[in-house]
């Protein structure tokens, strides 16, 4: 890397960790208690560019690399879990664009990605982890395609205005097809009410004989899974950030709360019972922050990354659960009290055992490629 | 409008760390960052440019790590940035700094406006604005919390002092220092962030600026440290004289004559 592009890149760790620590931090408590983003916050993150973050120069976006924008995501988590997933999603999907989109569509959707935000929809009601089982339907009419079915817990759902969307063809081939919300047939379904990540709206998207142009299809018929699957990966490392971040948020509060609060004389970080859980949760934060980088790294150098993303969400998810779990013990009875954040930051974490794959899901994988190796 | 912003590199405190064993600053490693009232200075050239058109130009004085602090004001929006940098116009005080920053300024030519923070947070002189000012030979606003501008020529500023507001209008060219309640510095955005990497950061040295030797770096500094305190306030009493001159004149001959 030359000297510019590390300035370049620490120069934007340095703005989110300042929009962070100025605009989400302070009204992380608020962001959950009130379940969606305060009116206006989205429009300043729209504002200062934050969606361009990874869209390349040409449609007028910053052209950050995936190190970069997965720095940034950790930095923005380390404050607000919620909005770092919002941006999550949409860098995905754009990945996704630029590796499987024809230069048409590109053309046509790209230049609006600093403005709007897109989002990737496999799920259904039938369910997540088996995608064969969808019933979304894509028809060939002449030219065209038109698409019918139900997606639900979309990550930014209702917030985003174009989606990508898995769907099964006549001949039962799985395509990804892209439909927006001012297309004739498009209708936003109901916003899921989860536990944790409340800023980040999930919300369905139903679809009724909505026609697209052939162009509007990513890669190929029968490329379906593999883009999915994709999309999961370039998912997976940007959840390792945002966990890597909601540990480094644990950890703050748990030490800082070992040094002003004592067990009669003896401040509480010298107790060993207390050592052995902040080193527990440090070592965790450091192991996922080395995982999800030397992901982002092999993206960005264009060497296999599916094995390491997994392993860093799934090894993050169930660390930052654990975590959050070992910081509230020490805050103790102030840990369990909704006055304080733990609770929510474990709520947030639980997610990511989850979204883009469950940890069942991902170590199935991760072990079926080293039994291969 | 061309305005020129005057921006000087202090180490970010919030990383800065003290050696335990001598209790001075570890300097070495030390993030440098935009002097916090001169982000706000950049923020207000930016709106006037908004306004009334035109380009802001950053101006520093130092080494080459100052670079990365001229990046950070392109990145915010400005135009173009200037570094002065030379071993020459090392060991500066707050005399040659403005000497050497006036003749940049001249060399630039045609400059309407020339924006300082009220104070540097390491140093804390605040004199380098005013001095400016004077070698320019131009009028100054400082302590600035709003400036206007009236039309092409003129501008009010509203110095915030301690106990009072002062209106002031002046012609252009003149020199204003900028209190950090004059606005809220924006945050650089992620394609700005990486266009200021494209701008090339200009660099004059002695060379190509017509200075006198004797008046730059240390020979040019006369300046000796000798304690450094808080001055004991004084608690004098300020009368306000009424804005008409005769009756202004008429009660200030009464209060000195009592
Ligand atoms: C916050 C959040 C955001 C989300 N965002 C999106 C999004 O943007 N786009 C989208 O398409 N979906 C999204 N989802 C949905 C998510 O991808 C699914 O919930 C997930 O894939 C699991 O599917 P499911 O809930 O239907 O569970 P199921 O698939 O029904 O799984 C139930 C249980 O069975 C296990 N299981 C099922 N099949 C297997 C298998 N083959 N091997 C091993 N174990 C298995 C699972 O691990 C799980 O424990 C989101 C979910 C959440 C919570």
């Amino acid at each position: 890397m030359t000297n510019d592009k590390v300035s370049a890149q620490n120069m934007l760790h340095r703005m989110i960790v300042d929009f962070t620590a100025n605009e989400l931090a302070p009204i992380d408590m608020k962001i959950d208690q009130l379940g969606d983003y305060p009116e206006g916050l989205f429009q300043k993150v729209v504002d200062n560019g934050l969606l361009g973050i990874t869209l390349p120069r040409e449609y007028g976006g910053a052209g950050f690399d995936y190190i970069a924008a997965a720095q940034a995501i950790n930095a923005m988590a380390f404050g607000n879990a919620s909005m770092a997933v919002t941006l999550e999603g949409h860098f995905k999907t754009i990945s996704q664009f630029l590796k499987y989109g024809q230069p048409e569509l590109l053309a046509k959707y790209l230049p609006s990605a600093t403005k709007r935000i897109f989002a990737f929809s496999q799920t259904e009601s039938s369910g997540g982890s088996n995608p064969t089982g969808i019933s979304t339907r894509a028809v060939k009419q002449g030219d065209d395609w038109i698409i019918t079915g139900d997606k639900i817990m979309i990550t930014n759902g209702g917030l985003a205005q174009v989606y990508c969307v898995l769907a099964k063809t006549e001949d039962d081939q799985m395509a990804v097809f892209v439909v927006d919300q001012d297309m004739p047939g498009f209708q936003f379904g109901k916003r899921e009410d989860f536990i944790g990540l409340r800023g980040t709206p999930v919300g369905e998207i139903v679809m009724d004989h909505i026609k697209v142009p052939d162009y509007h299809l990513l890669g190929e018929i029968g490329q379906g899974h593999e883009i999915g699957n994709n999309a999961h990966d370039d998912a997976r490392i940007l959840m390792g950030a945002v966990l890597a971040g909601i540990m480094k948020h644990e950890l703050k509060i748990a030490v800082d709360y070992s040094k002003q609060r004592k067990a009669l004389d003896t401040p509480l970080y010298e107790l060993q019972t207390i050592q052995e859980k902040i080193a527990d949760i440090a070592i965790a934060k450091q192991n996922t922050e080395l995982l999800y980088q030397h992901g982002a790294e092999l993206k960005t150098a264009g060497e296999p990354y599916s094995e390491i993303a997994a392993m860093a969400k799934s090894y993050g998810s169930r660390s930052a659960v654990s975590a959050g779990d070992k910081a509230l013990q020490v805050l103790a009875g102030y840990g369990y009290s909704r006055e304080y954040p733990i609770e929510h930051l474990i709520r947030d974490a639980r997610a990511m055992e989850i979204a883009e794959g469950t940890v069942e899901k991902m170590n199935t994988e991760i072990a079926t490629k080293e039994v291969a190796k | 409008m061309k305005i020129v912003v005057c921006i000087k590199q202090v180490p970010n405190t919030d990383t800065v760390k003290i050696d335990p064993k001598t209790n001075n600053l570890v300097r070495s490693n030390v993030e440098g960052i935009i002097n916090l009232f001169d982000r706000n200075a950049i923020e207000a050239a930016l709106q006037l440019r908004q306004q009334a058109g035109g380009e802001v130009i950053l101006l520093s004085m130092g080494p080459n790590s100052y670079i990365s602090s001229l990046r950070d004001g392109l990145a915010m929006g400005a135009d173009s940035a200037i570094l002065l940098s030379s071993r020459k116009f090392g060991g500066a005080d707050t005399l040659a700094t403005a000497y050497v920053l006036s003749e940049a300024i001249k060399k630039i030519g045609n400059v309407d406006l020339i924006l300082f923070g009220r104070q540097s947070v390491d140093a804390d002189t605040g004199q380098v604005g005013p001095i400016v000012a004077e070698e320019l030979q131009v009028p100054q606003v400082t302590f600035a919390e709003s400036i206007e501008l009236q039309d092409k020529n003129q501008l009010i500023g509203h110095r915030l002092l301690d106990n009072l507001v002062q209106e002031v209008k002046v012609h252009l060219p003149a020199v204003v220092t900028v209190r950090d309640e004059m606005n809220q510095p924006r945050y650089e955005t992620p394609l700005n962030i990486q266009k200021s990497f494209e701008k090339e950061i200009i660099i004059w040295s002695e060379n190509e600026l017509a200075v006198d030797p004797a008046q730059i770096g240390q020979t040019g500094s006369p300046t000796v440290v000798k304690r450094i305190y808080s001055p004991e306030k004084a608690g004098r009493q300020t009368t306000t004289l009424p804005t008409d001159p005769h009756a202004a004149v008429t009660q200030l001959l009464e209060e000195l004559n009592n």
